[in-house]
């Protein structure tokens, strides 16, 4: 193994500082395309909860400072650019005062856990389908089955949520309806916790699951079908190699490459969460918050919200494109300018 | 004793359109130690029949009839398991696309050892490694080159690893499809001579599978000459090739293009050559044109000027990597020169305007290797005919462009009721290769550039397809450059020929003497690698190839070139 040299890697940060600056910039210029006040929003909020709010323009005035809006727009930029790398997103609008840095501490975890643990299933889960798909020494119920399971790719989330909630919570009882722990454990350490999360989390990530996994399987059956016409492919069969060692050392470990670039774009798309899926189990992650932000016109958080996918995606291909030159030897660490 | 024993063997390939017979009571039998050619087109049977001896025929093939005996084992009632522990172990197989007939992810030595284990269920890496290094050594290689990865390694390089896989469990067969079809000359004289030297030392039969008569003729001891499935004539190479029986053995031999042999072209020329130049201005011309790449010379600095007045065949000739391609994509301004300009008629390619740019592309036309690549699979190929004929405005009515594809499509030997309104993947190669030819016919250009418009075609369509690239020239006027490793070939076409040698003119002139009567040792090395279809022929001996890599390394020390004189209408200056 070789490792990594100094000036292609200070090429891939360089990239990856420039996706994530130029993203932070568009982020803070589309909400303000909206025609769209955040303080009178938050005062109409006001007016709604007390019926009337006396001296309106005043507690305008006041909302528009304490946000900054009546800065020069440069200034605005320049404040939200230093905020972003410091990790404050400012204060939430809706939920006024709390930090939008607090709640994106919140919800992380949860969907991090939750759908980077289904994303790895359904890498394992798809791939593998879809190269059995392929390969000639399956079993034929293997072949059948499969295409029969694509169809759950192409029923709604909303509605296989709805419907995996219905039998396995509703109707067996076998796991709970929503959220992503009992209310009778205490969050922490504990073994009990980690088994209620599990419990809890069970369902939702089914249902990612079951939608997502024809994804991976129809882009490796693709791959595989590639593959399996290479000469190598057929040189190894004529080597007598066993059919088990031709499948993954040769056909599934060159048909995985491109999938793991897909993988890596995926892991960054994953953050914002399967918003429907944690809708419907009230599962308090990132696309629960997003959902409720946009709901909201809570432009703290969306920023915050869509920096945090847009690090997610940058950090997760600039991990690929570091450690891909190991799991393809034809690909180089090279700078090419 | 024989090796393998085939008799009365037939394989059919049931489709929906009823069944093919691919091959039909073939009765053969290889010796132990014995070379034996299966020679034929693409299409003749002779691959499947030897891939029905691993039992590996592409779905949805059958054997229909008949044995196969391998030693004393009849192959077709093994099981799968059986199968699979009979293959490499005791027939081996050597495939054609070396290029990619290895794992680009393990290493080289990792696909020596997977084969081993996979039979004798040895593991101990030292052990492994011992045999490894010592079967690479066989085929000529250093044992480092365990270590590298596939694209690591030269074609050359690639084919003697498939070779040294074909003999590491010491098989009683090996057989070898088109082991060299995608090397160079000089290569494939390596190659081959380290194929059969690891066969003599392990005593194994050898398939060699082919249609190159003179490669056949340097390699094996007996021929077998298949036709659509059927053995047509089987016995003692030198009999065969002495004294051909069957009309398609006598036609196979009679095409091959030699070196100072009777032209394949037709004696009697049509009509005059056309004047299509304009006096005075070159048709072609290179100024200093040079292309480095980092700093390696893919084309040292030259200058020559082609005049279009009477149109001439310039041949460019040079193994892989020569620099023979790049003079064609800088011709056809594909790739900007590093330095120096490429006019046309007069006119830099690179700083011409919207309008002087789509003139440029009627009047310069390409044949490229590959004919499958050159068609949208998804169209008909009256589409590739037709497209480019209408947008450069040829088109005037409908009739028109039929006439005009019907009557291109005559003139270079096809019928075209049975090609027009077809897709690319229902033709053969070299009806694909002749309707290219005859687009740029249709277009009637002043240049055409050939990039080795015939390698990948069966030997016996070249000669066609020359003939009708030929035609172009005497017939229509059209002045061609045609890029080729293959010098026989280059010796009857062309009226100049360059030869090229990691991107340094090594031997300018015209072919008589160039390749007739070469002076350059690259030149002599070139045709000393060709095999001939005559065994009386020395084709070099083990020790060749450590030869040759001496000679390549004194010439890449020093670029001297040979001027063997020159043709009016043309001037190549080197600076």
């Amino acid at each position: 193994m070789s490792t990594i040299p100094r000036a292609y890697l200070l090429n891939r940060l360089l990239t990856l500082f420039l996706t994530v600056f130029i993203a932070a910039t568009l982020i803070w210029i589309i909400p303000r395309l909206s025609p769209v006040d955040p303080a009178e929003i938050m005062l109409g909020r006001m007016a709604a909860g007390a019926g009337a709010v006396a001296d309106s323009e005043a507690i305008l005035a006041q909302l528009r400072q304490n946000f900054g809006l009546d800065d020069p727009l440069f200034v605005q930029y320049l404040k939200y650019l230093w905020n972003t790398v410091t990790f404050n997103f400012g204060l939430s609008t809706a939920t006024f005062p709390t930090p939008v840095s607090a709640l994106i501490a919140q919800a992380l975890p949860w969907t991090l856990g939750l759908m980077i643990l289904s994303l790895i299933i359904t890498f394992f889960i798809g791939n593998l389908l879809g190269a059995l798909m392929v390969w000639e020494k399956s079993p034929k119920l293997v072949r059948v089955a499969i295409p029969a399971a694509m169809v759950f790719t192409s029923i709604p989330p909303i509605l296989s949520g709805l419907l995996l909630m219905w039998i396995f919570a509703a109707k067996l009882r076998w796991f709970p309806l929503t959220g992503a722990y009992g209310l009778t454990v205490e969050p922490g350490w504990s073994w009990d916790f980690a088994v209620s999360v599990m419990h809890h989390g069970f369902l939702p990530a089914l249902s990612i699951v079951i939608v997502t996994f024809g994804f991976w399987a129809l882009g490796m059956r693709g791959l595989m079908i590639t593959v399996q016409g290479e000469d190598y492919v057929t040189l190894a069969k004529a080597k007598g190699l066993r059919p088990r060692y031709i499948l993954y050392k040769y056909m599934i470990r060159n048909a995985i490459l491109p999938q793991i670039t897909a993988f890596a774009l995926k892991v960054g798309l994953l953050i914002a969460g399967q918003v429907l899926v944690e809708r419907i189990f009230a599962y308090n992650g990132m696309g629960k918050l997003l959902y409720d932000a946009i709901l909201d016109q809570d432009f703290p958080v969306i920023q915050g919200v869509s920096f945090v996918i847009i690090l997610m995606t940058a950090l997760s291909v600039f991990i690929v494109d570091l450690i891909y030159p190991f799991i393809d030897p034809r690909i180089r660490h090279e700078v090419t300018s | 004793m024989s090796a393998l024993s085939i008799t009365d063997l037939s394989i059919d390939f049931p489709t929906t359109k009823g069944v093919v017979h691919a091959v039909t009571g073939l009765s053969l039998a290889v010796a132990r130690g014995r070379r034996v050619g299966f020679i034929g087109e693409s299409g003749s049977g002779k691959t499947t029949t030897a891939l029905a001896v691993m039992q590996m025929l592409a779905e949805p093939g059958k054997v229909a009839g008949g044995s196969i005996t391998l030693g004393e084992t009849d192959m077709l009632s093994l099981n799968e398991e059986e199968m699979r522990k009979a293959r490499l172990s005791r027939v081996s197989y050597i495939p054609q696309g070396a290029m990619n007939s290895l794992n680009p992810i393990m290493r080289i030595e990792d696909q020596l050892w997977d084969g081993i284990t996979a039979h004798e269920g040895t593991t101990d890496r030292e052990q492994l490694k011992a045999r490894s290094d010592e079967v690479l050594e066989s085929v000529g290689m250093p044992a480092r080159v365990g270590q590298l990865y596939p694209h690591e390694l030269s074609g050359g390089m690639k084919q003697r690893v498939c070779i040294a896989l074909g003999v590491i469990l010491t098989p009683d067969l090996i057989i070898a499809d088109e082991p060299t079809s995608a090397l160079d000359v000089v290569t494939q004289r390596h190659v081959m001579q380290t194929l059969k030297d690891v066969q003599d030392k392990i005593g194994a039969g050898l398939i060699l599978i082919g249609h190159d008569m003179g490669l056949m003729a340097q390699s094996v001891d007996e021929l077998a000459v298949l036709k659509d499935g059927v053995l047509v004539e089987h016995g003692d190479s030198r009999q065969i090739i002495e004294n051909p029986q069957h009309p398609y053995t006598q036609e196979l031999i009679s095409s091959v293009p030699l070196v100072g042999g009777d032209s394949f072209l037709d004696a009697e020329v049509g009509a005059p050559p056309i004047n299509r130049g304009e006096p005075g201005v070159p048709l072609l011309e290179f100024k200093s044109v040079s292309k480095t790449y980092g700093n390696v010379t893919a084309l040292q600095p030259m200058s020559f000027a082609l005049d279009g007045e009477v149109p001439k065949i310039i041949s460019i000739v040079g193994q892989s990597g020569s620099g023979k391609s790049t003079m064609g994509s800088l011709m056809l301004g594909f790739n900007p020169p590093s330095t120096g300009q490429v006019l046309f008629e007069g006119q830099d390619i690179a700083k011409m305007n919207a309008a002087q740019s789509l003139e440029f592309r009627k009047q310069v036309q390409a044949v490229f290797q590959d004919p499958y690549a050159c068609f949208n699979p998804f169209y008909r190929v009256n589409h590739a005919l037709k497209f480019p004929f209408k947008q450069f405005g040829y088109a005037t009515s409908e009739a028109q462009v039929q006439e005009k594809m019907e009557e291109a499509c005559r003139a270079v030997g096809l019928d075209p009721s049975l090609v027009l309104g077809r897709y690319p993947h229902q033709l053969s190669g070299g009806q694909r290769q002749r309707l290219i030819v005859a687009r740029a016919l249709m277009l009637s250009p002043k240049l055409l550039i050939a990039d080795e418009p015939v390698s990948m075609v069966d030997a016996s369509l070249r000669a066609t397809i020359l003939k009708n690239i030929y035609d172009l020239k005497d017939r229509y006027g059209i002045s061609i450059l045609y890029i080729t490793h293959d010098l026989a070939t280059a010796y009857h076409v062309s009226d100049y020929v360059i030869v090229l040698y990691q991107g340094h003119v090594a031997e300018a002139g015209p072919p008589q003497e160039v390749i007739g009567n070469p002076k350059h040792e690259y030149t002599r090395l070139l045709i000393d690698s060709i095999p001939w279809p005559d065994l009386d022929r020395s084709w070099g001996t083990p020790s060749t190839a450590a030869e040759d890599a001496e000679r390549l390394d004194r010439l890449a020390r020093d670029n001297k070139t040979e001027f063997r004189g020159s043709v009016s209408g043309f001037d190549l200056e080197l600076s």
